[in-house]
């Protein structure tokens, strides 16, 4: 049980290196949030393979669940947020978002 | 666990894709897909529940709300990506998997092993009875983005 479960947790690390990268490389908002969510994708596959190496699959099903359901909060506010800043600049370009600096 | 390996390692590939593709109706897509596929590894698990709202909700309301935005945003494709993003990537990639792989064989022997703790009941006594406070702050979340999002499309008042 014990090695499958470490097979799970390689390739959750595999994607949230993916979106790790993608945070620090791309410069498109929306990708940046692609990112993110894929980072949240690997999280929510540690939690679930861990609480089925555990056999305690109920637990890890809820905290999962709470966290889609925080998540759709999440991207609801923050397409909000980048719709927003497109209005205002014209661009998704994140190097163009300067106009905070004092 | 061949088939759960062919399955974590098409997610993976179609997380990348979602990153490298350079339209952003493809990556949007391609997201889909990957949350797809992270439900049918939940349903292997043994876990119909999260694997239902992760169809439901991430590979649907996602997607669109995703779509919604690239069609408000229409200028957003013509950002140019650093061109040495996709030549680093592999080289990257291979680094990190190389360092993953040597670290996980590393802790593989000093990891206890994860005692079994039997669960009884269903999932809906644990979600409702051990997990109720969860409850509480996912209402409070919702209500949260709710608001939120309201106060972002409210309509703009010409007199500040």
């Amino acid at each position: 049980m014990i090695n499958e479960w470490v097979v799970y947790l390689l390739f959750a690390a595999g994607m949230f290196f993916l979106g790790l990268y993608c945070l620090l490389t791309m410069r498109n908002l929306i990708k940046l949030f692609i990112g993110i969510e894929i980072i949240g994708k690997g999280v929510s596959l540690v939690l679930l393979s861990t609480g089925w190496a555990r056999r305690s699959i109920y637990l890890a099903q809820s905290l999962v669940v709470t966290y889609i359901v925080i998540e759709v909060s999440l991207v609801a506010t923050a397409l909000a947020v980048i719709i927003n800043l497109y209005r205002a600049n014209q661009s998704l370009d994140i190097r163009k978002l300067t106009r905070l600096k004092g | 666990m061949t088939f759960q390996i062919i399955l974590l390692v098409a997610l993976l590939l179609a997380s990348a894709a979602a990153i490298l593709a350079k339209d952003l109706l493809k990556s949007a897509i391609a997201l889909a897909v990957a949350s797809l596929l992270l439900e049918i590894i939940f349903f292997q698990m043994g876990a119909p529940y999260a694997g239902v709202f992760e169809i439901s909700v991430v590979a649907g309301l996602i997607t669109v709300l995703f779509m919604l935005t690239i069609a408000l945003t229409k200028q957003g494709d013509d950002i140019r990506e650093s061109k040495t993003v996709k030549i680093i990537f592999p080289l990257f990639f291979i680094v990190f998997a190389l360092i993953d792989f040597l670290v996980m064989r590393g802790i593989l022997a000093r990891i206890p092993a994860l005692e079994a703790a039997a669960e009884t009941g269903t999932f809906g006594d644990v979600l409702w009875k051990e997990r109720s406070f969860d409850l509480v702050g996912q209402v409070a979340v919702i209500l949260a983005g709710v608001f939120a999002v309201l106060a972002l499309f409210r309509k703009r008042d010409h007199h500040d």
